[in-house]
Order: structure tokens, then C-alpha cells, then sequence
């Protein structure tokens, strides 16, 4: 019996005994004004422009408020800003913003603060890059008013401002807005409905948020990261839990209220607990992946890349990751977020329909490949890039490829993937890793899609077809303009292969009962949760 | 005796520094960064650079390792590259859990184990001692983690006795401290309990076939006298060795069982160090457990010549 094997049996039984009727222990009675919430991962480091991990994220828009936030239809909402206003010739911004915001610190939120916060974040993040490279000047008017000015139309401003994907642009007083967008900032000052409390962060075990009465939440209802975020509890105390078995156990004790990324083998067996509450919690989900390594051998070939898509079977993928519940997952004959606007099966055909090896090994030897070594980098501490891993290199084996499986840590993969050195010294072929769907929803805040050389993401693809597709999206005038240019750009980076889309896959979120007001988004929210005693 | 504490106590500062230098040097050649980890799955190489350059690891080993022991020697660990709190710190934050965990479990080990090994080899050959011994080798087979599963399934899930996960600082109470320690403290402690009840059977089985232990017994000192006060104490020099090098066992276990019952212990934040690779932190959590070894070394050695007054040093 291996672990895994034996903490499902654990919670398992635990689960059988708690809908079998027995008591919950007295620590989770009377405490309805503190939410107990298990996340994904440690708050390692609390700077969202710094450290982009989604749990940085996840925890910021708690702390941090933005200009705009995205809504359940990924529309750009206004959220500090009461106003804007934008020049007949797409060049000048002016926003105003709404009267009433105030930092925990109690100082008023002004424009300067914007200024230096969108100032920070558009060093690092690559809508923010964009906008920087054609700004010519970004200004407070007046203590509410702030203006920018571009020297040429950026029609997707909004979004860049709203967007789930981190960095987010979020709102920091001025003095820390200041700080090297390298470095990390040392104070976690917001405007948004919560303070962070320091004082009982202890890194790896628990953070602690505390309502900000101070905040003046909009009047429009709450949607995704935009909306009146009303907080209803007092205090969110987030329990990191390395351990699955603990986190399923303690949830169904009473000792956690809400559980953000249950254990997919967990799953059924929290479904049985008639006390908890188990559903979908981003219906964006994730989108799969593996990178080759398109400038060194063997798979700077685009037939062996292609070779390797014509084989490898995403269901295989698919049910390594989460299982057998099928109601996680689905194939992806592309790259972009399915369910969302601009989702398209356009050249897909090479993951469609049976899979065909022959054809594959056929594929595989016309393009010349002479046994070279694949490297292929694993992550073996993240059990989503490790159980992808493993079908990659037992389909590899059967195409014939000649595999070194580097099973490591995550620290070693992001160090090892920066380095382009052939994979006999120190290089790689092949790394695994995923996407947040809400990441591939367009081709703004997903780097893994771009082609272009050099300034690529890790395995540097180079496609001018898929480049030209971006700038086409970008310069979109509406939907169907968009809709047209990312149908094109997804048959381009199929034929370029840019990376391998191994499926998408879906995560459940647990709670207990007694907790009401979860919602379904990319980011777990708070406001308007509530807890009864 | 003075002389050789302080002697000891000063070895300890060379042995400190040995280690200092062999983990800046495994951390400096071991793969991983702690830049791309930092900087998240979707940050482009041009950014992983500069946030290395920003932490300063891209500067010469020498240098590197230069600043650390300076600042070391004047009691600054540094900071942490994640969290950007200092070391010092974030330790502090963790000693008082594992610290009480490894307590608790030593006082529960020590209790049960020293009894069964005594009674195991008074009762020799029977089958009690066979029974203690299959305990024994039972609980040093059996994985932590099994332990504390089953253990947390029975009186947390099932009898609703303990919580399942945390720790209460003693602060609030001995009551809830102890409350979340009971369980990790016992799947923790089987192990350690096996291996002191297996060397306290032996060492007292040699010393029970001692001349003096059977005098004791002509003169018709009782057996709870023979065993517990003369054969014991002769025999708790290898009884007394064994529980220090099973100290190093307990931080080892600890990892495990903090993680299995969510205790925001020092084990816990050793692995997550590694796993990121934050460098000060680890090299901090290494020299304090460096220095614990050669502290519980040194008690050994002196308790030693308080238990046999042959050993003289």
C-alpha cells in the first residue's frame, strides 16, 4: 500500500464516520465570524507584482483593491474608479476616481498612488509592458484624477487593468508603489475589504486577514473580482495544509470551513459527508501542457514535434491527472479556454479522433530523428506535472524516442527550463507544467501562446504566423475580429506546435455547510461569504 | 569537569562553522534557484535574472559566502529571500511547537520504553518479552505517517478526543497544548519507544548477569530494588546514548508528523526552505540543528560520568 493509497483510506474512513452522525469538536463551535480556509498553496512572499504564484494573487485581491475587476463574463467593471474618459483619437485616458477609498493605514487613496502602483506593474506584467512601451505620460491631474497618455490606441486597457491574471494592477499607497518592481515590498497596505495582519503571519502555517471597516464597498452585486465585496465575516485565517489526508480530516471535523483545491482522489469520498458542500470551483479550470525545447535537438524539428502531438492521447493525460471523473475534464484540440468567447477548435485536427502511433513513427522517421536524447524534466513535488510526466515518457518510449525521465523539484525545473544549453549539458528537451484557464482566455496575459524567438517563453518557439495572429487580436476592433484572429492564431501554433495542450481539467472546492455565499471564479472570493455558528 | 565543558563548548564553534561552510557549499553547487521560483510559472528568463541579481546570487561564491559568515558571527541569519522576514525570526516562530512535540514525545518514549525494556529482560525468553519485543519491532516498521493517520482516524474522526491538526501555543493553556500534541506525540514516539526498549533489554540483560546483582538478590532486596536501582542505573549508560541519537531521530520524524498534523514546526519549515530553496533559512535551520546535536552530545558525555564514576574525562 502506498501513500496515496493509504490517506485515501484514512480520510475515507473519517468520512464514513462523519456521515455516520459523530459530533464535531468543540473548536469549530461558536466561530462564525472567523472563517477557516485551507488554500491551494503556502503564502510563501505577499508582493503580487514580485511574486506572481496564484496563491500571491489569490490572497492580494483581498488586501490589495483594483481600478477595474473582471466580472463573471470577464467584462472589465468599473471597481475604484467612478469614472473615465477616453480621447476621440484613442490616445489620452483620464480616470477619476470615486470618492470614499481609503488605505488601512487611514490615508486617503490619491492619484499619485495610482500612478506609482500602475508604474510598478507595468515593469512586470506584460499588458502593463505593452502600455509602458507606448506611454508618453502617466500623471496625477488632481488628487482624484489621473490621466495617461499613449502614442498610439491601446484598445484593451480596460482588461489590462481588470484582469485575474497575475500581476494584477492592483492599488498600493505610494511610499510602497515606490519600491523596486525586483524587490519585495515590506508592507502589505490595501484598500480592499481586508487588512493582512502581519503580526500572526507565519509563513507555511498561517495567514491571517481581518475585515477593514473602512471600506466602501460598490453598490452593483459582487462578481468575480468586481462589484460591492462585502465582507460578512470578521476574520479569514488561512491554514496551510501540506497534507491532503490532514486537510479532508480537518475538514470534516469542523476544524476548516472550506477547502479551495480538494485532492481529486479525496473527492468522492467528501461527497459522501452529508455536512459538506463539494462542487466546481473555477469553471475555467486549467489547460495541460508540455513545452519541447524548439532550439535544441531533437525538437527544434517541427516534424518530430508534430510526430509527438499526433500520438499522444489526451485522455491518457487527463485521467492521470484527476482520475476517472469524467466530469473533470475534456479533450482540447487548441490552446484557449473552453466556455469562454474566444474558444476555437480551428486546425485542431491533429488532436482529434483516434490516435494514431503508426502514423506518428512514420512522421517521426521522415523527419530524420537519429535516436538523439529527450530530456524530459519533471517536477515530481507537484503531482499534476509528475502524473503528466509519466504518460509522456511511455508514450515517448513507444514512438521510439530515446528518453532520459529527471524526475526533480519544482526549484530545479524553473532553474533548469531558463537554460539553453543543449540537454547533454544541463539543457532539457521537455518540461511539463499547466495553465489557469483563466490565463488562456485570450492571448493578453498568456506568454506560453507567444512565438516569438528569443523573447518567448521557456522552449522559444518562433512563428511569425503566430505572432502576426497576436498583434490581430490585439488590434481587433470587435468580437468576431477577435474570434477570426485567434482562430488563426490556434491552426498556427498547432502547425508550429508552439507547445502540447494535454486537456482540460476541471478542480472541485469543498465546504462545509454551515458556509454560505461561495462562488464559482478563478480567484476564491470572500465577500459575501457568510458563516452560521 | 569545568575545564572540560568549556573545552567542549568551544569545539562547538569550529564543528559550527565546518557546517556553515559544507551547507553554503551544497546549496551554492545543487541545482534549482530560487529566482525561478519566485518568480512564478509564467516569468520570462529576463526576469528570473534580475530578481537574481536583486538577491545578490549572482555574485561569487567567496562573496557570498563572506557576507553570511560575517553577518552569522554577529548573530544576524539573515533574511529570508521569500518572505523577506529575517531568519531569526521565522525560526523563533517555529522552535516553541517542535521543540514541545519532541518533549512531549520524549517524556511519553522514556516512560513507556524504559518499563518494557526492563520488564522484557527481567522476564526473558517468556512470552512477555517476546510480546514487548514484537511491539517493539512493530513500532520501529510501521511508517510515521501510518501511525498518525490511524491515530487521527480513531480519536480525532472517530471519538472526537483530539483535534486533528494544529498546535496551541502553552500559553493558552496546558490543557489545549497538550490536546494537540497527544497524537503526534504518540505516532512520533513509537518509533522512539521501540528503539529504547530494545537497548534497555539488552543493556539490562548484561548487567543483570553481574556478580553484584546477583549479591543483591542473596540479600534479598526485592525485585522492583534489583532491577530499578541496582541494575538500572548500570545500565543506563547505552539507555541514556541511545535517547540523545534519538533526538536526531525526532527532528528527522518531526518533518513527517509536523507535516501529517499540520504543526508549524521546524520540520515543516526546513522541507519548505529546501523545496524553494531558500537559502538563509535553511543555512540557519541547519547550524541551530547542528548546534542542538553538539548541545545534547556535551549533556550526554557529562551525564555519563554522574553515572558511572568510572568515566572520567
Amino acid at each position: 500500500m502506498d501513500r496515496r493509497t493509504f490517506l485515501k483510506g484514512a480520510a475515507g474512513a473519517g468520512s464514513l464516520a462523519m456521515s455516520g452522525g459523530f459530533a464535531m469538536p468543540a473548536l469549530a463551535q461558536g466561530a462564525a465570524k472567523t472563517l477557516r480556509f485551507v488554500p491551494q498553496a503556502n503564502l510563501a512572499n505577499f508582493d503580487p507584482i514580485w511574486g506572481t504564484q496564484y496563491v500571491v494573487r489569490n490572497a492580494s485581491v483581498l488586501v490589495w483593491d483594483t481600478l477595474y475587476g473582471l466580472d463573471a463574463n470577464q467584462k472589465p467593471q468599473r471597481q475604484m474608479v467612478e469614472s473615465e474618459e477616453v480621447s476621440a483619437d484613442g490616445l489620452t485616458w483620464t480616470f477619476k476616481l470615486r470618492p470614499g477609498l481609503k488605505f488601512h493605514d487611514g490615508e486617503k487613496v490619491l492619484a499619485k498612488d495610482v500612478v506609482a502602483s500602475l508604474t510598478r506593474w507595468s515593469a512586470r506584467d506584460p499588458m502593463g509592458i505593452m502600455l509602458k512601451n507606448i506611454q508618453k505620460e502617466l500623471v496625477a491631474v488632481d488628487d482624484n484624477t489621473f490621466r495617461w497618455v499613449l502614442s498610439k490606441p491601446y484598445p484593451k486597457m480596460l482588461l489590462a487593468l481588470g484582469k485575474t491574471n497575475a500581476p494584477i494592477a492592483f492599488i498600493m499607497p505610494e511610499r510602497i508603489a515606490q519600491t523596486d518592481p525586483f524587490k519585495q515590498i515590506t508592507e502589505y497596505v490595501g484598500s480592499g475589504p481586508t487588512k493582512f495582519l502581519k503580526n500572526e503571519w507565519v509563513p507555511g502555517a498561517k495567514a491571517v486577514f481581518e475585515r477593514f471597516a473602512d471600506y466602501v464597498p460598490r453598490n452593483e452585486p459582487a462578481s468575480w473580482i468586481s462589484g460591492g465585496k462585502k465582507m460578512l465575516v470578521d476574520r479569514i485565517e488561512w491554514v496551510v495544509m501540506p497534507d491532503p489526508a490532514t486537510a479532508a480530516a480537518a475538514l470534516q471535523n469542523g476544524e476548516v470551513d472550506w477547502w479551495e483545491q480538494p485532492l481529486s482522489d479525496l473527492v468522492p469520498l467528501l461527497k459522501k459527508n452529508k455536512n459538506l458542500n463539494v462542487d466546481i470551483g473555477d469553471p475555467l479550470g486549467n489547460v495541460g501542457s508540455f513545452r519541447m525545447n524548439h532550439i535544441q535537438p531533437p525538437f527544434d524539428n517541427p516534424k518530430v514535434r508534430r510526430a509527438v502531438l499526433m500520438a499522444l492521447s489526451q485522455e491518457d493525460y487527463m485521467r492521470a491527472v484527476v482520475g476517472d471523473d469524467e466530469a473533470l475534464w475534456k479533450t482540447l484540440p487548441g490552446f484557449f479556454t473552453p466556455g469562454t468567447p474566444l474558444y476555437t477548435e480551428e486546425g485542431g485536427e491533429i488532436l482529434k479522433g483516434k490516435r494514431d502511433l503508426d502514423a506518428a513513427k512514420k512522421l517521426l522517421a521522415e523527419s530524420g530523428y537519429k535516436g538523439e536524447p529527450v530530456v524530459c524534466v519533471v517536477a515530481q513535488d507537484q503531482p499534476i506535472t509528475k502524473a503528466q510526466g509519466d504518460v509522456t515518457v511511455d508514450l515517448l518510449k513507444k514512438l521510439g524516442m530515446n528518453v532520459d525521465f529527471v524526475a526533480t523539484d519544482w526549484g530545479t525545473v524553473g532553474s533548469r527550463r531558463a537554460l539553453k544549453t543543449p540537454p547533454t549539458q544541463g539543457g532539457w528537451s521537455m518540461f511539463h507544467t499547466w495553465h489557469a484557464g483563466s490565463d488562456c482566455v485570450n492571448p493578453a496575459a498568456y506568454p506560453a501562446i507567444r512565438a516569438n524567438g528569443d523573447k518567448a517563453w521557456f522552449g522559444w518557439p518562433e512563428s511569425p504566423a503566430v505572432e502576426a495572429e497576436v498583434v490581430s487580436w490585439f488590434d481587433a476592433k470587435d468580437l468576431n475580429e477577435e474570434k477570426a484572429a485567434i482562430g488563426r492564431l490556434n491552426k498556427a501554433a498547432l502547425e508550429n506546435v508552439t507547445y502540447a495542450p494535454t486537456g482540460f481539467f476541471l478542480t472541485y472546492t469543498a465546504w462545509n455547510k454551515k458556509v454560505t455565499g461561495v462562488t464559482k471564479g478563478p480567484i476564491p472570493t470572500f465577500w459575501g461569504v457568510a458563516k452560521s455558528a | 569537569m569545568l575545564g572540560y565543558i568549556l573545552r567542549r563548548t568551544l569545539s562547538t564553534i569550529p564543528v559550527m562553522a565546518m557546517v556553515g561552510l559544507f551547507v553554503f557549499s551544497l546549496l551554492y553547487i545543487a541545482p534549482g534557484d530560487p529566482a525561478a521560483v519566485i518568480a512564478g510559472d509564467q516569468a520570462s528568463p529576463a526576469d528570473i535574472a534580475r530578481i537574481r541579481a536583486n538577491l545578490g546570487l549572482d555574485r561569487p561564491f567567496l562573496v557570498q559566502f563572506g557576507e553570511w559568515a560575517w553577518r552569522t558571527l554577529h548573530a544576524d541569519l539573515g533574511t529570508s529571500i521569500f518572505t523577506n522576514l529575517p531568519v531569526t525570526q521565522m525560526i523563533g516562530q517555529r522552535i516553541e511547537p517542535t521543540v514541545s512535540l519532541m518533549l512531549v514525545t520524549l517524556i511519553f518514549a522514556i516512560i513507556i520504553a524504559v518499563p518494557m525494556g526492563v520488564v522484557a529482560a527481567w522476564k526473558a525468553g517468556t512470552w512477555v518479552d517476546r510480546a514487548i519485543m514484537t511491539f517493539a519491532v512493530l513500532g520501529f516498521s510501521v511508517p510515521v505517517f501510518v501511525i498518525g493517520y490511524v491515530l487521527a482516524y480513531t480519536f480525532a474522526l472517530q471519538l472526537d478526543w483530539f483535534p486533528v491538526q494544529g498546535y496551541t501555543p502553552i500559553a493558552e493553556g496546558i490543557g489545549p497544548w497538550l490536546s494537540n500534541l497527544v497524537l503526534p506525540a504518540i505516532s512520533l514516539g513509537c518509533v522512539y519507544i521501540a528503539l529504547i526498549a530494545r537497548i534497555t533489554r539488552a543493556s539490562m540483560l548484561e548487567v543483570l548477569a553481574q556478580d553484584y546483582v546477583r549479591t543483591a538478590k542473596a540479600k534479598g532486596l526485592g525485585q522492583g530494588g534489583v532491577l530499578f536501582i541496582h541494575a538500572l542505573k548500570n545500565a543506563a549508560v547505552p539507555i541514556v546514548t541511545v535517547i540523545g541519537i534519538g533526538i536526531a531521530l525526532l527532528i528527522g520524524g518531526a518533518v513527517v508528523t509536523e507535516s501529517v498534523f499540520a504543526i508549524p514546526g521546524l520540520g515543516r519549515l526546513t522541507v519548505d526552505a529546501i523545496l524553494r530553496r531558500d537559502y538563509p533559512v535553511i543555512q540557519g535551520v541547519v547550524l541551530l540543528f547542528s548546534f542542538v546535536y553538539v548541545l545534547v552530545n556535551l549533556i550526554i558525555d557529562i551525564l555519563y560520568t554522574f553515572l558511572d564514576p568510572r568515566i572520567r574525562y
